[in-house]
């Protein structure tokens, strides 16, 4: 399920699954379900296991409509599924997103088999954030269980899910950064190699990774019908809180952050700071925008201002840390409407897998109703060299409206940037930031920060 | 044994059967704490419930 643009039809994210396809048709999400499907669909709904999960936000939920078939020749129902509210992927979440997902794909798997069903996939493109909590969106992941038959999803659940974690909490958190290159998770073999050698001493990583990866290799190719055993719905279920305890003890803790304290080591003053929020706060009062981008959003305090006034709040940052904190405080507080992500502006997360449509771009994701940008431009115009003119084509490209804060060369962290490189920025002005945005915006308000001399701005585009 | 119906997504030979092994190894784990319970309930002792009740929420 992504907002990935289209003409029509089928979405390109969804092809794989004979059990039904996502469509879009007039602008709403539908999901055929084919007549393959029907007698798992059946059981699914009638079985009580649906609206358990469902209940409880585990799935989300659907209603069944009376639409077309969009693929007569397999059609059994159409579906509309609530719509996530927006679609992100596993190397965009802090360690404690891919967790909470992963935890929750074992617990979904735990009552279907309840039910006598189970999961046929245990993908981490299948889970989102909706209203603040993983949730299993394809509701064709399941199937009729048959006892004596080994979990399908298994492999998939240990290289969406286990080996990231692992390598996360026990390597380097950066190493989420796989996903982006291996879409169909880390591969066992190069996550056994990458882990730190004391992990073979831990039963569910030697089993569930090293083990798993040497088996992978051992028996590549060979039909597994030739040899015998089965899987009691004990081992079964032996396996799945093998996974679950395994992945509840690892763990990761944000240190020595790169913005973590951020807040205390600006020339801010408390005023600058609260100056800048009642501003946030007025600009989104008036605006009400449905889809707000902040974008370098450290730990998400203007997120939350804008939260206030916004259906819908993405708050993106670089800093694995300062997204792991804006998690854990927006599980803390039961946040429904914001979402951390991590992300590098200066190279956004690109569209990839089959065909580069897949999995959506970034912009491909946009745009936005209202875009923040505070103490963001001098990362890009001096950091990244981004001329100021690309700057606002950029922000253009992301949003209709912009809250944009202007950090002058006097600023002292500006002034740290510049210490120890050649100032080749005559145009980063004032002056030349404000023509600059001009030919792309019409600068609305535009407000001197207390205690500062820091500018920001409210712009709409042209 | 015979897999059917063949999933739709290669489940990997290895993947199935490393899973097999692990999961009889701690099959008898479920199968000892089941046992291990009802013992204790011969004796009036009540463990606590570890088990997922199915009705909690998603956290």
């Amino acid at each position: 399920m992504t907002n990935q643009k289209t003409n029509s039809g089928q979405n390109p994210a969804s092809f794989r699954d004979p059990s039904g396809f996502l469509f879009s048709r007039g602008g709403v999400l539908y999901r055929q379900v084919n007549r393959a499907y029907e007698r798992d669909y059946s059981r699914l709904m009638e079985s009580g296991l649906y609206e358990k999960l469902v209940k409880n936000s585990f799935l989300i939920p659907h209603v069944e409509v009376d639409q077309p078939a969009e693929q007569p020749d397999s059609f059994y129902k159409i579906i509309q599924p609530e719509r996530a509210p927006f679609i992100s992927y596993p190397y965009e979440w802090s360690f404690g997103q891919l967790k909470s997902a992963a935890l929750a794909t074992l617990t979904i798997q735990k009552r279907a088999l309840k039910a006598d069903m189970s999961l046929k996939d245990a993908s981490a493109y299948n889970m989102q954030f909706v209203r603040g909590k993983a949730t299993l969106i394809d509701t064709l992941s399941f199937e009729i269980y048959q006892e004596g038959q080994p979990w399908v999803a298994y492999k998939q659940f240990c290289q969406h899910f286990l080996a990231p974690l692992a390598l996360m909490a026990l390597r380097d958190v950066r190493l989420s950064q796989l996903l982006r290159v291996y879409i169909d998770g880390v591969p066992l073999d190069l996550a056994s190699e990458l882990l730190p050698t004391k992990t073979r001493l831990n039963f569910g990583l030697l089993t569930h990774i090293h083990i798993h990866a040497g088996a992978q290799k051992k028996y590549a190719g060979e039909e597994v019908k030739s040899r015998g055993g089965s899987m009691s719905r004990q081992a079964m279920t032996g396996l799945i809180e093998s996974l679950e305890s395994t992945i509840q003890k690892l763990d990761w803790t944000p240190r020595g952050t790169e913005w973590g304290n951020y807040y205390d080591i600006t020339n801010y003053s408390d005023a600058a700071f609260e100056h800048k929020k009642e501003l946030v706060g007025e600009w989104t009062k008036r605006l009400k925008p449905a889809l707000t981008w902040d974008l370098g959003a450290n730990n998400g305090a203007f997120s939350r201002v804008a939260g206030e006034n916004s259906a819908f709040v993405v708050s993106f940052d670089i800093d694995p840390a300062a997204v792991e904190q804006n998690y854990r405080q927006m599980k803390h507080d039961k946040t429904e409407n914001l979402l951390p992500l991590l992300l590098d502006l200066t190279n956004p997360s690109p569209a990839i897998g089959w065909a580069n449509r897949e999995r959506d771009s970034f912009g491909g994701r946009g745009p936005a109703d209202l875009a923040l940008a505070l103490a963001v431009i001098h990362h890009l115009a001096i950091s990244n060299n981004v001329p100021l003119p690309q700057l606002a084509e950029f922000f253009a490209e992301t949003a209709k409206w912009l809250v944009i804060e202007f950090v002058p060369k006097q600023d002292s962290q500006v002034q740290k940037l510049l210490a120890s490189r050649k100032d080749i920025f005559p145009n980063y002005t004032r002056e030349g930031f404000e023509s600059a945005f001009n030919e792309k915006f019409a600068i609305r308000e535009a407000v001197e920060i207390r205690e500062s001399e820091r500018v920001l701005y409210l712009m709409e585009r042209k | 044994m015979h897999f059917a119906p063949l999933p739709y997504l290669d489940p990997g030979s290895g993947s199935f059967l490393i899973q097999l092994a692990i999961a009889a190894l701690l099959g008898l784990g479920i199968a000892f704490r089941a046992s291990w319970t009802k013992i204790k309930g011969w004796f009036g002792i009540k463990s606590k419930p570890t088990e997922d009740d199915d009705e909690s929420e998603n956290e």
